[in-house]
């Protein structure tokens, strides 16, 4: 993907997104060079560890990392306009307008001190010419859209009287309150139970085939991806490892860290017996190595590893790694990548 | 108690006064409901359920660090329950705990040395070389590098921590340990190598686990036997190959259908059974089944009367008037 191309039903286009903090050890690199689009209608999954960057991508290009020492650069176009370095009145139409957000914390998304509907409302009539009425009409009917029992009661109660499941679908139909075109999800399940967890996903896959809304589902859940996105970006340190459409991915994996990654799963569906593990630990931000980040736990490096690689592949299945398809296929066939029996 | 049982709990309950009054009286939350179980010497019995069941205070409630409301545990064959504090202490030896936080169940002012040393200090086991030899050599055991003795918790990584707590838990040779939820605050990639590494451990070592979490897929892969907690009760306990193959019981059935896959196969995919509603308040208990008010298979009897804890197949119990899957599975003969 070279950054003139942009495809044309691209709701969002990132491209080459670097952002860095001066901090007093150095500076950090929390994202470098992250490309990718996502088209109408699309899920596109981006899976890391803890410190993979992945979070702070999605804050930086919406204008939510505000920090005196940050830098971002690069280009992130939403339906063709820039977005990056608008100012911060502009941002504030774009988000929670055409761009709604679903965070992991539900608890910590919505305020204490108003009632759900409140706040449902606010948002509305930040974007809307609506009345006070109109807006809480349209409050309960959101709340019944995603599942909320009794809505015309529960408009009026506050969020500590929501469970962590319910407290999500409030945040879910603030989210979609403003009918955006993309929706950005960080994490959305993972501080629930796994029976919550699968009622979320099945209203968020539900919703978005009626909204027809794009969706950039973030998680460390390689299984979540696999459940609900069409694409997915695998980050390490910062940068993209790996892209390509979900079953491509999770089915022939090309990069040596999404092999770790697939490998380590204990899986509920079927027998693993030992874990595929990646050695070492996730590196440290101030120390990303010149070359290929992950070389350093790799156990198939190379000296040309002591090079960036870049991002490339066949058609839309894209991996930054030096081995060949030969040297792959090799590996492939010799040893277990997944952890199946 | 025959010899290859390590602990076995008979109808353990354990109630905490609640602040709450439902229906006008202060009720009492009942956290545990009449848990029977055994752990079996050298398996990993699994207990798995969502937030909420009871699973670390049954865990607490078995190694007597809360006191039980009713029932007993026994453990070794000596009946823990009517036991002093004193009359405790050589039991404890004998059983360890691994906790989940490996950022919380680490003193921050004391070296990770002293922190796995500590429990030879307090058992009086051995001369400082001999225990200072004992550390460096449970370090080497759990994969860290024994000349880091002298560094405090803060200087390692989440991983490396979980590896601390669990060198500290096999000090005392124990031949209990009892871990709850040791990997769920990690990465993936790190908890692969911490679940490797108590494999490892338990073959080395003789080891017992009660394994304790959240994640089905964790959970399937430690354990031997697998108990399916809801609501304070074990639901469904069996051999854990045939429990994730074969649920019987309707809530094991849904739990497992709803994990994500990776579909890397094109092998069919568990047919989704999304359960509705939330788990009701251990204060306010339904009546009859406690999983009546969302199964999807509850009838009027269900209702009314709370089904036994029963063996229905070989080595397998289940608490359900409707058990699913039946046909699927041999029955005792």
């Amino acid at each position: 993907m070279s950054p003139e191309e942009t495809p044309t039903d691209a709701v969002l286009s990132v491209r080459d997104l670097s952002v860095s903090f001066a901090t007093r050890q150095g500076v950090v690199r929390a994202v470098d060079g992250l490309s990718f689009d996502v088209g109408t209608k699309e899920v596109l999954g981006i899976v890391g560890e803890s410190g993979s960057g992945k979070s702070v991508a999605m804050y930086s290009m919406l204008g939510l990392v505000r920090d005196a020492n940050v830098s971002i650069s690069g280009s992130v176009r939403f339906e063709g306009r820039e977005i990056l370095g608008l100012s911060d009145t502009e941002m504030q139409s774009v988000r929670g307008g055409e761009v709604g957000m679903i965070f992991q914390d539900p608890m910590t998304a919505l305020t204490p001190v108003y009632t759900v509907g409140w706040q449902i409302v606010e948002q509305l009539r930040a974007h809307n010419d609506m009345t006070k009425k109109a807006a809480y009409v349209r409050a309960t009917e959101l709340l019944a859209e995603v599942g909320i029992p009794d809505p015309k009661s529960r408009v009026n109660h506050y969020p500590h009287e929501f469970s962590g499941g319910m407290r999500q679908r409030v945040v879910i139909a603030m989210a979609l309150s403003c009918n955006p075109k993309l929706l950005i999800a960080d994490e959305p399940t993972t501080a629930l139970d796994v029976t919550t967890q699968a009622q979320i996903l099945d209203l968020m896959g539900r919703l978005q085939a009626i909204h027809g809304s794009s969706i950039v589902i973030i998680t460390h859940d390689m299984g979540v991806i696999a459940e609900i996105a069409h694409r997915v970006v695998v980050m390490y340190a910062g940068r993209p490892a790996e892209i390509g459409p979900e079953l491509d991915v999770v089915r022939s994996a090309r990069h040596p860290y999404t092999w770790g990654l697939l490998g380590a799963v204990p899986r509920a569906d079927v027998k693993t017996r030992r874990l595929v593990t990646i050695p070492g630990n996730a590196v440290s931000p101030l120390e990303v190595p010149t070359g290929c980040a992950f070389a350093p736990r790799c156990q198939y490096r190379m000296d040309i590893c002591a090079e960036r690689p870049p991002l490339r592949g066949a058609r839309d299945h894209l991996d930054a790694c030096w081995l060949s398809d030969e040297q792959r296929l090799e590996i492939r066939s010799t040893v277990t990548v997944r952890g199946e029996s | 108690m025959s010899d290859d049982v390590l602990l076995r709990a008979t109808d353990v309950v354990k109630s905490f006064a609640s602040r709450r009054r439902v229906k006008g009286i202060r009720s009492l939350n009942t956290a545990v409901n009449g848990v029977s179980l055994e752990v079996k010497r050298g398996e990993t019995l699994g207990i798995v359920g969502e937030s909420g069941c009871g699973k670390s205070t049954l865990a607490r409630c078995l190694v007597q660090l809360l006191p039980v409301t009713s029932g007993h545990v026994e453990f070794n064959g000596v009946e823990l329950t009517t036991l002093s504090r004193r009359q405790l202490r050589p039991h404890r030896r004998e059983m360890q705990l691994v906790f989940q936080d490996p950022y919380a169940s680490l003193n921050p002012r004391r070296t990770v040395g002293d922190i796995v040393a500590d429990p030879m200090r307090i058992n009086k086991i051995g001369s400082d070389a001999e225990i200072n030899a004992r550390v460096r050599e449970l370090f080497q055991t759990v994969g860290l590098d024994p000349t880091a003795l002298r560094r405090y918790p803060h200087e390692f990584s989440g991983g490396q921590r979980q590896r601390i707590g669990i060198a500290r838990s096999l000090s005392l040779n124990p031949s209990l340990v009892v871990a709850d939820e040791p990997v769920s605050a990690l990465d993936v990639s790190v908890q692969a190598q911490v679940l490797n590494l108590m494999t490892d451990l338990q073959d080395e070592f003789k080891l017992t686990y009660l394994f304790i979490a959240h994640d089905l897929g964790v959970v399937r892969h430690v354990s031997d036997r697998v108990g399916v907690m809801y609501l304070g009760e074990i639901v469904e306990l069996g051999e854990a190959e045939a429990l994730y193959e074969t649920p019987l019981h309707p809530y094991t059935e849904a739990l497992l259908s709803v994990v994500p896959e990776l579909n890397d196969t094109d092998a069919p995919r568990r047919e989704r059974i999304i359960i509705s509603g939330d788990v009701p308040d251990p204060a306010d208990r339904p009546t009859g089944c406690s999983f009546h008010p969302r199964c999807p298979v509850a009838t009027d009897l269900c209702t009314t009367e709370k089904p036994d804890f029963v063996e229905l197949r070989p080595g397998r119990f289940v608490a359900c008037h409707h058990p699913r899957n039946l046909e699927a599975v041999a029955p005792i003969t």
